[in-house]
This record gives C-alpha cells, structure tokens and sequence, in this order.
C-alpha cells in the first residue's frame, strides 16, 4: 500500500524523537526543534502531547523512551520492488555497475510496461562507457567541489577547452540530456554532457579562480487563452513546469503569466506557437513581435 | 484525522485518511490557481477550509494567495527547475494512524530488533511489559497484536514461519539502500518516483547533485493508481476502473486489460493503454481521471492485446488510435524550408519526429509524412513550424482546412490579415 502512515511524516518524526530520547533524556526545547526540522508546520499543535500516556505511549513523563534500541525500519516489499524496477533503467549505469537488486521480489514495472512517447530521439548515450566516465566524474567533482577541465565539439566542429568547477547536473526529460551547470567559466558555464570529448580533474590558477556563476536572465510572457477545444487545461498543464499565475478574465478567457529564462525564448515561443489561435500573446512587445515575424514569414510560403 | 482509540476524532488534524479527497483540491490549487472558495461549490466550505489548511501546512512555502474582484484565490506556485525533490510527495506523507498503529509499529519492531525468531505469546507478553509502565495501564488485546504481526508480514518487514504449531516472528534482514545519488535522480524521474523520496526519507539530509527541466510534477498525485495498474499488469490481470469525467462531474466504472502506461514528457500526462472487451478495442485512459482500481482475473488473452498493441504502435503518434474522420488510418504530409543557417530544422525533424519519415527534397526544403491513427494530434507539433511551412496535406480535409483557417484567425490575431504592411 503506497498511501500509508508507514513512509508518513509523523513516523518519520517520531522515529527520530525516540532515537534522540534512546540515547538520552530529551532537554527542553529539543522535542520542538526535531518537530520543526521534521514535520509540516501545524505539528507542534499536538504532537508532544500526543507521544505521551494519554495516546501513543511512547515516551514517559520524564522525557525518556519505552523503547530500548535505535528504531530502524525494514524495507517494505514496495520499496524493494521499486529499487529492481529502476535497475532495469540504462541510466542505472550512470551511478553503478552493480545495482541494488532484490532477487526474490518482482520488479514494479518492467521496461516494456511503459512508453515516453514524446521524447526526443537523440538522448545522450547511457550506455557508452566514455560517457559513464565523465558523468561519474563530473558528479564525484560535484560532491566534492573541485574543477574540471573539460573539452566539447561545439556546434560548429571545433574543439573547445574550458576549466570549470561543476555545481550540479540539469537532466530534461523532453531532451533526455544531462547538462553540466558551473561556475568560473569564462565562455559559458552549461555543458552539454553529449558533447564532452575530455573530462579530467585540473587546478584552479589564481587567473580562473572560480566564481563566475550563470546569470539568471528571467523574462515574462504574459497570454490570453480562449478555452476551446479544451485548450485552457492543456495550456495550464504544458506550461505546469514553469512558475505562472492564471486568471480569469471574463467566461472562457483567462490570462496566464509565463515566467522563464532569457536562454528558453525561442522555445517558449514555438511552445505558444503550437496552440494556433487558442493563445494570443499580449505582452511584452518585444514577444508580440517574435510572433509576427514568424506569422509573416509564414504567410509569405503562401501555404 | 487521527482516530483515537475508541473511535475518539480530533476535529482537525494535518493528517489525511483518504488521499483522492486532497487530489483533486491538490491538482486545481496547482494547476489551475484561479478558482475561489465559491469556485469549490461541490465540496462544503467546510471541507475547503480544512484541505486549504492541510496544504498549507504542508506545502507552506510554496502556497500563495491573490485577492480578485471574485474573492481570495488560492495556488500552488512551484517552479519545478529551481526545487530539486517534487513538493507533492509530501501529500503521501500524510496518512493518518491511530494511537494504536504508531505504538505497536515502534514497540513490535523493538522487541524484534535483535533478529532473533519470536512467537506470538512472547511478543504480546513483551508488548504488555512495555506498557505498564504507565498508569493507567492499558493494554492491547491479542487479536490487535497479531492483526499488525501479519500486516507486517504482508509488507516485507516481518519474516514468519510455523514451527509445529507455533507461528514464529522476525524483523527481515535490514538491506542497505542504494546511494542516495540514484535515489535523488530516479526519485523525480521514474515512475512512482514517490517511492524513491520515501527511501530518501530514510538517509541523512543532503544537497541533490541534480535538477531537473522540463520536469512535469503532478503525475506524483496519480502515484497510488499507477502503482496499482503496475501490479495488475505484472500478474496479466484484468481491472475494474472508476474514472470521472470532470466536465459532466461523472464518475463510471470500466472493464479493462491494462496493457501499457504512455507517459508525456511534452505535456505532462500519463495515460493508460488498455483493451476495453466491451468496445471491442484499445484505447486510451488519463491516468489523472482514474479514480480508483480493483484487481480482478486474469485476462488470457494478456499477452495477445499487447503484442496488438505494438502493432498499433508504429501509427499512433499521442495515445489516440482511433480519427475523428472515422476512417481507419489518416495520411498526413507536410514540408518545411529552410536557410543555410538553418540546418537545425531538419535535425529537428529527425529528432521530434516519433514515428514516420523525413525525407531531404534539395539542400534548402524537407518533407515529413506518416499514416497515423488521429492525424489532429500532429497539429501542435507541426504548428511549431510556423514560419517555413510551404505544403500541407492531410487526408483529412476537414483537419487541413482547420489548420489553414487557424492560421488565418493568427494573421488576425496579430493585425497580419492585410498583407505584409504591418510592420514588426
């Protein structure tokens, strides 16, 4: 059962009570701040009472536990059947040669219960081992926080050499592609990891000293829909990814404002492309126009 | 709610004993975020107060508020490429327990933690111990102890054997968990990826390597229907579904082979494949309109509908295989032009392109064309090449015709209808 108090919050939370009230009798104030790290915001409404006598008898008045050891939790059969579906993933690779498997418990799912069927067709290769290389590497320097000297095929066929210290890795599922996101990297601090010829482990000179972060370049769009041909849930949930607000404006009409970096433009742009007349762009001017040329351009192939 | 012994409720707590009560309030705070109090007419007030609370509770961070001419509307505002473990999968951490569940879970699993095998008698006889040290002492009854014994048995974490007559107990062997890398990527990435989160639970808080674009969240709310069409499907068994339709606010029951779960990784959406006996076909299922699922026999006929389905497979660009023409199968054609600083355009084709053929006509222009089930479920698709569409031809003219009209309406839209005066 997926929906269970087993993996809940509360458990969670009083397991981690009880091990600090195992190991010693709970001071003021630490019960609290367990809850607080621990649980949602409302929970130290009734939780400290409840630990006690009069409900969960858990712990006694003077702040020890019943308990006498550390609690631990098996793993369910749920839990173990979800780690042998996921070692069936090509991606399991990236991390491990040899993935956690439970040999006398069914996998989850298998491979052939389930289909992507929109993603792109030139996901990275998961499979190569020069690419399992470089992703272990990037991600032990990720964790570990030191640079990389890195080579690329830039789109152009040409060789390019950069020193960057990795901060973490952007996976898209559409794309099915890692990207590598750092810092101190004078031409650009994104790496597609499909395109790394080299990767090893370098010094930062005082000259490249690391510190150059991607800017964030935030835009809006801001769109009406016209909810036909049950276009308002479709537009809502294909641009559910981004941080927006919806309004509605009069009955079938709403507004949607659209926030999203300065890099995804022209994605954006052929994403609101793609609902034809169900969406008009209002603002800003600058988008408007993106529209335009493309709508003009369109009109003169004279379709 | 936290049931109390007895039957005792609390009037209000964080926690949840149905989820498909908090789904739905969950999906339109998120998705739509623009309804008011007076939008959730179907629910009492009452109801709406105690979830909008629950969530905010939960979710505190990411709850936002905007006063309207209508009212206070109330969303979910998360941007899926800046927080790297999905939020929602706290809603599944919210089931509520009662006094008993949470003292016998952390009492039996005490009494077992050595490894050692123990029978009923020893564990109620250790259980009661534990519990009189308070006073009033109140103890638990035999069938109570051994009804939790064998739910966890049934979940994996107690082992039992019979030896003579006797039912002998112990903790499953304690597994080491993958590391938590894997964990924080599949954790957001594979199906019932909630699973994952709740193993994450159980490691040391830690910074994710990994973050996540184009990262669609809300299939985690379909997690527990997903789960159960897995295991349907595992053991090649029919189920009975109740699915709604939200328009009409109709709930109605359906007979079905699962077969497949297509998952949109454009569009946010997983669906169901599955043989309908009574329509005599495969069709397609949201999985976010599944309301419930019952396991029921198994269908011989399992392994027959799914290898048809790879056969439908080749000619089915969405989930859709049946056209709104009513004809079998639709032929759809388009060609685009490009520069010669384009060339993108075409590795474009290639690499969107699910099903079908691109094929090159001269260095500057490229053709795509398949024969798919429902031709309009292309139409968003090749729409994303407005501005280099030179043909068009659809099979099914109606579809054609809609597609030059919606360009139309655009060059409306925009203020292009007049020719190409209007300057950018």
């Amino acid at each position: 059962m997926l929906f269970s108090e087993l993996y809940g919050v509360y458990f969670h939370m009083v397991a981690s009570i009880l091990t600090a009230a195992v190991d010693h009798t709970l001071q003021p104030g630490e019960m609290k701040r367990i809850i607080q790290e621990t649980a949602f915001g409302e929970s130290m409404l009734n939780i400290p009472e409840s630990l006690g006598k009069e409900h969960w008898r858990l712990m006694k008045d003077n702040g020890t536990a019943i308990i006498r050891n550390v609690p631990t939790m098996p793993l369910t059969i749920l839990q173990k059947r979800w780690l042998n579906a996921i070692a069936y993933d090509p991606r399991i690779r990236l991390f491990t040669d040899e993935p956690v498997i439970f040999p006398d418990i069914e996998p989850l799912f298998l491979p052939e219960d389930i289909k992507v069927f929109d993603q792109y067709g030139d996901g990275d290769p998961y499979e190569d081992e020069e690419y399992i290389r470089n992703f272990r590497l990037i991600l032990d320097a990720i964790k570990h926080q030191y640079p990389l000297q890195i080579s690329v095929v830039s789109c152009h066929g040409e060789r390019i050499t950069t020193r960057t210290l990795p901060e973490y890795l952007e996976y898209s599922e559409k794309d099915d592609k890692f990207r590598l996101i750092g810092t101190g990297n004078k031409s650009g601090n994104t790496i597609n990891l499909g395109h790394i010829i080299s990767c090893g482990k370098c010094s930062m000179t005082e000259k490249n000293v690391p510190g150059k972060r991607n800017l964030s370049h935030p835009r809006t769009v801001v769109f009406e829909v016209s909810d036909e041909r049950n276009a308002l849930e479709r537009a809502l949930m294909h641009f559910a990814h981004f941080k927006k607000q919806a309004e509605k404006l009069e009955a079938g009409k709403y507004k949607i404002t659209l926030c999203y970096e300065k890099e995804d433009e022209t994605e954006i742009l052929i994403r609101v492309l793609s609902f034809g007349p169900m969406i008009r762009v209002v603002k800003p001017t600058a988008f408007v126009n993106l529209i335009k040329m493309r709508l003009m351009d369109q009109k003169s192939c004279e379709l | 709610m936290i049931v109390r012994e007895a039957g005792e409720t609390m009037a209000y707590s964080e926690l949840i004993k149905n989820f498909n009560k908090i789904r739905d309030y969950m999906r339109d705070f998120y998705i739509y975020g623009f309804k008011c109090r007076d939008d959730y007419t179907k629910k009492s007030a009452r109801s709406y107060d105690n979830e909008k609370r629950r969530m905010e509770s939960w979710l505190g961070d990411y709850m936002q508020f905007r006063r309207t001419a209508d009212g206070k509307e109330v969303f979910l505002s998360i941007d899926s490429r800046v927080t790297k473990q999905n939020p929602l999968y706290k809603a599944w951490k919210t089931k509520s327990f009662t006094d008993g569940d949470i003292t016998l879970h952390f009492v039996i699993l005490d009494i077992l933690a050595s490894g050692a095998e123990k029978s009923f008698l020893e564990i109620a006889g250790q259980v009661d111990s534990y519990l009189e040290v308070f006073d009033p002492v109140r103890l638990f009854d035999s069938s109570t102890i051994r009804k939790k014994l064998n739910e966890y048995v049934k979940e994996g974490m107690l082992v039992s054997r019979r030896s003579g007559k006797t039912v002998l107990y112990r903790r499953s062997r304690e597994n080491c968990i993958p590391d938590t890398d894997i964990l924080d990527f599949f954790s957001e990435t594979a199906p019932c990826g909630v699973i994952g989160s709740f193993l994450l639970d159980k490691t040391a808080r830690h910074e994710s390597c990994f973050a996540f674009k184009h990262h669609y969240i809300t299939g985690a709310m379909d997690s527990e229907v997903l789960c159960a069409i897995f295991a349907a499907m595992h053991e090649k068994r029919m189920i009975t579904v109740e699915t709604i339709n939200r328009e009409k606010d109709r709930v109605s029951e359906g007979h079905l082979v699962p077969l497949r779960v297509m998952i949109s990784v454009q569009g946010g959406r997983q669906y169901l494949m599955a043989y309908a006996p009574r329509f005599k076909r495969i069709t397609s299922y949201r999985l976010d309109n599944i309301v419930s699922v019952k396991t029921e026999a198994v269908s011989e006929r399992f392994d027959e509908l799914r290898r048809k389905l790879d056969r439908l497979e080749p000619h089915i660009w969405g989930v859709s295989t049946d056209s709104r023409s009513g004809k079998r199968m639709e032929h759809v054609a388009f060609t685009v032009r490009y520069t010669e600083e384009e060339k993108h355009i075409p590795r474009r084709l290639e690499r969107e392109k699910r099903i079908g053929i691109v094929e090159y006509l001269d260095q500057n222009t490229s053709r795509f064309s398949a024969d798919v089930f429902d031709a309009g479920e292309l139409i968003p698709w090749i729409r994303t090449f407005i501005c280099r569409i030179t043909d068009i031809s659809i099979s099914n003219k109606a579809l054609e015709n809609q597609f030059k009209k919606d360009l139309q309406t655009m060059y409306a839209m925009y203020g292009l209808e007049g020719g190409d005066s209007h300057a950018v």
